[in-house]
């Protein structure tokens, strides 16, 4: 504790010595009690035959003095929790007194002589701290185990945390419409940034940055994906079907085979036609659930095989378009000489195509 | 063990009586409401709370005052002491009696200090 007081030094009385006081009114609060304890050394050496003292001397013999009881609070204290009590006595203190080198016997004889003194040193008035502008809320009062001259518990802010956030949008409407632009958003810049990467075809002759389109890669055979079914059909048909009964387990996997025999492709038209019909009778249960359209599983539409051409007894491509059918008999009959060039050339023609 | 004092078993003799003596300070306790020390109660108080001491007896608070205030004045006797040494030892005039001009200064108290284990060094000035 810094004493920044000015004082004259201790006088010959041992009044209280005034001085200008530059502290505020909280460290006023507690340089009031060094203050009494200046006064309190000022009477001992009074009562010890002195008549001055230099400054220094007295800040040292105060700062002892504060030290020592301080000191004796501590260690009785440590004393007493040794001998796993809370509540110190005099034993303590007697104990402690001893390990401090004073002498415990000379106690008494010391305090009938002091009697002969006068008693001075007015008791400290009681300054409360000054509250602090920035207390937000009470504080919390001390539970009944905490001593009363303990410092208060700190303000409520410091320790208890309001977290503050909005509450995340649940309507419906607007849910669906955030998620119908975001998906919206999605496909533009994908298909712009596979028109940027890839090769594009432009609406416009002259202008080709303006609208690219994708340039469409034309497949080889090009109803080869009419063909085969696609991957997800075949999972969502795998399903259902492993959910369905099981006298079904042979015929399923039929369909998803291309059928080689025309005396199978009937059957097997009926079976797809069945398996259809049961599919769309389960996804009928499922869709008496789900009241929204756009959760609706998609339907993808049936498969439809037309009756092949009997006489056209191609082997592997029952959709051959009719074109290449009445080749084949032409080709066939070639085997007799045909006197025309004109005839030769066109059955050559016919064979690279064929 | 009940009195505070370890009685020697060769006390059986008869030869050396034990002394029989309970905590010292009991009796004087009683006394001490009597006798006020200087410190007021409420300094002594504040300054033991500050170290974790919660005095359960008032009484108490005025025994360690006391003996507070005792460990001062032995010091400041002390410190006399050296100033009339002091005095005396240069031999002077003994009709000029130095009694009523004891100034308590650093060179008296600092070797009063060091007789209790208490080395002070202050700087004289400040530059």
């Amino acid at each position: 504790m810094a004493d920044t007081m000015a004082t004259a030094g201790a006088g010959s009385s041992g009044t209280r010595s005034g001085g200008k006081q530059s502290t505020n009114p909280a460290d006023n609060y507690h340089l009031a009690r060094r203050r009494t304890l200046q006064v309190v050394v000022s009477s001992l050496l009074t009562e010890a035959g002195f008549e001055s003292a230099e400054k220094a001397s007295v800040e040292t013999l105060t700062e002892m003095l504060q030290s020592y009881i301080s000191e004796i609070g501590r260690s009785a204290k440590s004393y007493c929790e040794h001998t796993a009590r809370t509540q110190p006595t005099l034993s303590d203190i007697v104990v402690t007194l001893v390990e401090m080198g004073f002498n415990v016997d000379t106690l008494p004889a010391y305090a009938k002589r002091s009697q002969r003194m006068v008693i001075t040193a007015p008791p400290v008035t009681n300054q409360p701290v000054t509250p602090k502008a920035l207390t937000a809320g009470q504080n919390r009062p001390h539970p009944p185990h905490i001593p009363s001259h303990f410092p208060e518990f700190p303000d409520p802010h410091t320790y208890i945390k309001t977290p503050t956030y909005r509450e995340p949008v649940s309507d419906y409407q607007i849910l669906r419409e955030k998620a119908a632009s975001q998906r919206r958003d999605v496909e533009r810049a994908l298909t712009r940034f596979m028109a940027k990467t890839g090769e594009t075809q432009s609406l416009f002759k002259d202008d080709v940055s303006t609208f690219p389109l994708i340039a469409a890669r034309p497949f080889t055979i090009p109803y080869l994906t009419a063909l085969l079914p696609s991957e997800l059909e075949m999972q969502q048909m795998e399903e259902t079907d492993s959910s369905e009964q099981d006298e079904q387990t042979d015929t399923e996997n039929l369909p998803l085979h291309i059928s080689t025999d025309d005396s199978g492709a009937e059957k097997e038209n009926t079976s797809v036609l069945q398996q259809n019909s049961s599919l769309t009778g389960s996804r009928n249960g499922e869709e008496s659930l789900i009241d929204n359209p756009y959760l609706r599983p998609v339907k993808k539409p049936k498969i439809r095989r037309k009756k092949p051409n009997p006489p056209a007894r191609l082997g592997h491509f029952p959709f051959c378009s009719r074109a290449c059918v009445p080749f084949y008999p032409i080709a066939l009959h070639s085997k007799s000489k045909p006197p025309n060039l004109a005839f030769e050339i066109l059955c050559q023609f016919i064979v690279s195509f064929g | 063990m009940s009195n505070g004092v370890y009685v020697l078993p060769s006390a059986a003799n008869g030869d050396v009586k034990p002394v029989v003596s309970s905590t010292p300070l009991v009796d004087f306790l009683m006394q001490l409401e009597d006798y006020t020390p200087t410190i007021p109660d409420a300094v002594t108080g504040y300054y033991l709370n500050r170290a974790g001491f919660e005095a359960s007896d008032p009484r108490i608070i005025r025994l360690i005052s006391l003996a507070a205030q005792k460990f001062i004045s032995d010091i400041a006797n002390d410190a006399l002491q050296h100033c009339k040494m002091k005095g005396t030892a240069s031999g002077s005039s003994r009709s000029k009696s130095k009694d009523r001009k004891y100034t308590l200064t650093m060179e008296d108290l600092t070797p009063a200090l060091s007789e209790y284990g208490i080395n002070v060094k202050k700087p004289h000035y400040f530059t």
